[in-house]
């Protein structure tokens, strides 16, 4: 190798990581029958990678991406670059529950900031962050498109609305009870959606009654 | 096995279409091929359309996206009363990817454009760290001049820049400076399109994009320096060139890389005796405008510390380095006493003229034919078996033919370490042209750019069973019926006997199948097969050449069976008879003499007084190594040219310092026969010698007649040689000459 004056350390190239073989039979089934629904298999990649998210655990790790990669025929550097393209992969591990807070302009208005503050405060962690026991992320978000309920919270596949500084940490402690790992369940949902009978992700959305009497779930 | 595929692309490089449209640009008429580019279109007139991301040879996919080639446009427009109005579109489009249609006019200095083209400069300039002084493009930068040129003389920017480390390793060649980096996309596009290794995309968006490897693992491909002289700014640099120099002080010479038969075009740019960058030339017929990673950086030998730069004689088991003179008188003093019984071995990588001046020592000074350039296993007759049967030695293809072909078999070959150039060709035949690639190896390597990744047909075979895998392949071709019914298959089955796939699968290893769809793919013609070292060095290796015969006869492809040589001028040394059989321009010599290997036996015995190895490591690479190794040790005299003290080297008992491929002018020949020009860029030291005068020297004290220079022998080669008729130092201007071989000699 020729010699460069930064020598050797943490600006050297890594070694190629390890594979791994984590689809399961029926993540298979399901690629293999997304993959057909196009002439070409790389058209597969968005699913593919959603797929990879649920069965790594919630995130794409460097074997998650090669993963998709040799069973799509793509090369690996291709298959990151889209990976890291769209915000709603995760490249690390993320909370059990991941805080999408919109602070958009309505829910700007309608007080998101103070949510998110109580957030941080509650949780004792900054935007961006994760808490110690693997329970939260909390991040900001742009429009959920729901802004006639705002302030809106999305979990995972699941919004929350009318959410405030005083009724968030009711929010928190439901999630707490819940079994649920939700970058998984949403990364299911959205592989569901691409596989024929289904046509709705999410957790469902809440009536107008219930919107009216400030009910969450 | 392969990892991915990237699918072929349309032709989209080439006009598409022959029909001819008028546009205008600035307000000059031009006819130009419907579709063609608009920045094309300008150059024809001489409108210069500044732009970054926009190369001729890769694929427009993701590109578009620099924005600097912004020109406004208007189409004529029926109106409802039949008559026509110019229509401008609303904003200004990108040149690189406007096709040229009839009655389009072009304004690329309107005041818009003018304007625009300002705003996209500075744009690009907000993030561009523009340490300009310490960067190795400064003063061939296209960022610089098209700043100068159509850019914002102040910046309104004062926020932060974004800041990378500056120096990241990306390969074993090219370190990385992201924040330099304007996102054009040319070398992703590169590894997609042109070395097909694919390691190089685009990661994250927006303000954080930039380019990277999968999991910042190295960038490993055998073309990653090309990447430096397409990198429109100096984000992606050499390691071996980095601060070394600043362009305007580097001197410029023209050349042939020596470091492979394929003969591309190159420049070696030096300073003060050091050779600091090579880069490419553009020579449409040979390397386009790529180089392959060891052209590109194998040639820091010519620089080496441990250079060779005086005559060096064994005395008592030590070198001791004595004067010219000396040397040359104890070389005439040993000839002297062998007489005619001398042997002559190399020249593969010295040039036409010190081939030619080698064999005329030889020749006619000493009366010797024990003369022989080759290296390889097969060293009988030249002209069997290919010249006897086709009428040419090497190969029968031109390079740039091999793209045009619908099929193209590779056998026996890491066709990319072997023949890079060629492999480039093959690809882009793939890529562009829709050819369809059958791989015939004996393994395919990991992680490497490879045959194997877009070839369709891969049969990995077990070393050993060419022969078995080649008749299963007749077998098909003759028992499906595949070939039209005049097709000449006699000789093809006479050979085929009961090899059916079935039982060639269990000899070989290849599945049944993929022999067959192999063979589906062969008859598709035109078919070219490019042959390599494992069939070049195969025991066999006659008999499978004459079966590839019989196959390229019965597929209607005579002449499209290629066997490129190794080295600079394999095809040189053996067309100035650098050969035991045969004399300039295949000249038939009576009697032959011994050729390399029988030479060495000879040696080995003690049998031979003198042996005179030029530029050949056999200790090294002969195939009997310990026969090399026997015949240093037993012969006599051994006197050796060489760069560098190699191993053969140290076995010799006088070594003599010869110049390289930058210090001296000449021609090599490359495997498609293009005769090319290599001129001198320096000297290293007065007491190196390029091999021609070395061995004109020591004729002209034998009683030859001297030659003074290259182009003195030239001259003399041009009227020997039927094949060099014509050619000169002049005639062969930057291109070279393809040689063909006289009519009705073949
Ligand atoms: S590194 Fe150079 S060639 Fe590659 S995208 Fe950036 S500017 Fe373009
Ligand atoms: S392909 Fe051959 S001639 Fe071209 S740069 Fe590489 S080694 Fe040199
Ligand atoms: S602004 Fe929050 S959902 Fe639209
Ligand atoms: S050259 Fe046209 S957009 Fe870059």
């Amino acid at each position: 190798m020729a010699t460069t004056e930064n020598g050797p350390g943490a600006l050297e190239p890594r070694p190629a990581p390890p594979k791994e073989q984590r689809f399961s039979l029926n993540a298979i089934q399901e690629l293999e029958e997304i993959a057909s629904h196009y002439p070409e298999r790389k058209a597969a990649c968005l699913p593919a990678l959603w797929i990879a998210q649920r069965e790594y655990g919630g995130y794409l790790t460097p074997a998650a991406i090669q993963e998709v990669a040799d069973r799509l025929g793509m090369s690996y550097a291709e298959v990151e670059g889209v990976a890291t393209f769209y915000t709603m992969y995760n490249l690390r591990p993320r909370g059990r529950h991941h805080l999408e807070v919109c602070t958009c302009l309505t829910c700007a208005v309608m007080g998101a900031y103070d949510v998110v503050h109580e957030l941080e405060r509650a949780l004792g962690i900054e935007v961006g962050g994760t808490t110690r026991d693997g329970e939260f992320t909390l991040s900001e978000v742009e429009c959920l498109d729901y802004c006639g309920a705002a302030t809106v919270v999305q979990v995972g596949d699941r919004y929350f609305t009318h959410v405030t500084a005083d009724n968030v940490l009711n929010l928190i402690e439901e999630l707490r009870q819940s079994e649920e790992y939700t970058p998984v369940k949403l990364a299911d949902a959205i592989v569901k959606l691409h596989l024929p009978g289904s046509s709705q992700t999410g957790g469902g959305s809440r009536t107008g009654e219930q919107i009216r009497n400030n009910e969450l779930y | 096995m392969s990892q991915f595929r990237l699918t072929q692309t349309p032709p989209s490089l080439n006009p598409p279409s022959d029909r001819m449209v008028r546009v205008k640009i600035n307000g000059i008429e031009v006819e130009v091929p419907n579709g063609e580019n608009i920045i094309e279109s300008a150059k024809r007139v001489g409108v210069d359309i500044p732009y970054f991301c926009y190369h001729p040879r890769l694929s427009r996919g993701e590109a578009a996206n620099c924005r600097m080639c912004l020109v406004d446009v208007y189409m004529p427009r029926k109106n409802p009363d039949g008559t026509e109005t110019l229509a401008k579109m609303p904003k200004p489009q990108t040149a690189c990817t406007l096709p040229a249609a009839q009655g389009m006019v072009i304004e690329t200095e309107s005041e818009q454009v003018v304007r625009d083209r300002k705003g996209i400069l500075e744009f690009l300039l907000i993030n561009h760290p523009l340490d300009c002084p310490i960067c190795d493009r400064g003063g061939e930068c296209p960022l610089q001049n098209n700043t100068i040129f159509y850019g914002p003389p102040t910046s309104r920017y004062i926020e932060e820049k974004r800041h990378f480390p500056k120096a990241y390793p990306l390969s074993e060649y090219v370190v990385f400076d992201r924040e330099r980096c304007i996102h054009c996309a040319r070398c992703t596009r590169f590894a997609d399109d042109i070395s097909g290794d694919a390691q190089l995309a685009f990661l994250k968006r927006g303000a954080d994009m930039e380019v990277g490897t999968f999991a910042q693992t190295a960038y490993r491909s055998k073309f990653s320096g090309n990447v430096i002289e397409l990198c429109p700014v100096g984000a992606l640099l050499s390691r071996t060139y980095r601060f070394k120099a600043r362009p305007w002080d580097l001197h410029t010479q023209k050349s042939i890389c020596s470091r492979c038969s394929n003969g591309c075009n190159v420049k070696f740019d030096y300073r003060l005796e050091q050779l600091l960058r090579v880069n490419a030339r553009v020579n449409e017929e040979v390397n386009e405008e790529w180089t392959c990673d060891r052209g590109k950086f194998g040639h820091d030998y010519v620089s080496a510390p441990d250079r060779l730069k005086t005559p060096l004689l064994k005395r008592d088991g030590e070198f001791v380095p004595i004067s010219w003179t000396e040397a040359l008188d104890r070389i005439v003093e040993q000839l002297r006493q062998a007489g005619s019984n001398v042997g002559g071995i190399g020249g593969q990588r010295c040039t036409n003229e010190d081939n030619f001046v080698f064999q005329k020592l030889f020749r006619e000074v000493l009366g010797s034919n024990h003369i022989d350039s080759r290296l390889g296993r097969y060293q009988g007759p030249v002209n069997r078996p290919l010249f006897e049967r086709f009428g040419y030695h090497g190969m029968g293809n031109r390079i740039a033919d091999l793209e045009n072909m619908k099929t193209l078999f590779v056998f026996g070959s890491e066709l990319v370490d072997e023949q890079p150039i060629i492999f480039l060709r093959v690809r882009k035949a793939w890529r562009f042209k829709g050819a369809s690639v059958v791989n015939a190896v004996t393994r395919v390597e990991e992680e490497t750019t490879k045959v194997a990744d877009f070839a369709e047909v891969n049969l990995i075979y077990r070393p050993g069973t060419e022969m078995a895998l080649l008749l299963a392949l007749a077998h098909v071709i003759l028992h499906e019926k595949l070939l039209p019914k005049n097709a000449s298959t006699s000789a093809l089955a006479q050979r085929v006997g009961d090899w059916t796939p079935a039982r060639a699968a269990a000899e070989t290893g290849v599945a049944a199948e993929d022999i067959v769809r192999a063979a589906h793919l062969l008859v598709n013609g035109p078919m070219a097969i490019l042959v390599g070292r494992a069939i070049t060095e195969h025991p066999e290796f006659e008999a499978l050449v004459e079966v590839l015969g019989d196959l390229v006869v019965a597929t209607g492809n005579q002449g499209n069976l290629n066997i490129p040589g190794t080295e600079c001028n394999t095809q040189g040394a053996m067309d100035m008879g650098v050969l035991p059989d045969v004399g300039p321009g295949y000249r038939p010599i009576d009697p032959p003499g011994m050729n390399t290997h029988r030479m060495l036996e000879a040696a080995a015995s003690g049998q031979l007084p003198v042996l005179w190895i030029v530029g050949a490591k056999l200790v090294e690479n002969y195939h009997d190594a310990d026969l090399a190794r026997r015949a240093l040790e037993n012969c006599p005299f051994v006197i050796v040219n060489e760069l560098r003290l190699t191993e053969t080297a140290r076995m010799a008992d006088l070594v003599l310092p010869a110049a390289s491929v930058a210090e001296k002018d000449g021609t090599y020949t490359s495997c498609e026969r293009r005769v090319q020009r290599i001129h001198k860029a320096f000297d290293i030291s007065p007491d190196i010698k390029p091999d021609w005068l070395i061995f004109t020297e020591v004729a002209a004290m034998l009683g030859g007649t001297p030659y003074f220079s290259p182009r003195d022998i030239l001259r003399d080669i041009a009227a020997t040689v039927p094949m060099y008729a014509g050619i000169s130092f002049r005639s062969l201007g930057d291109a070279g000459i393809r040689w063909e071989y006289p009519a009705g000699d073949a």
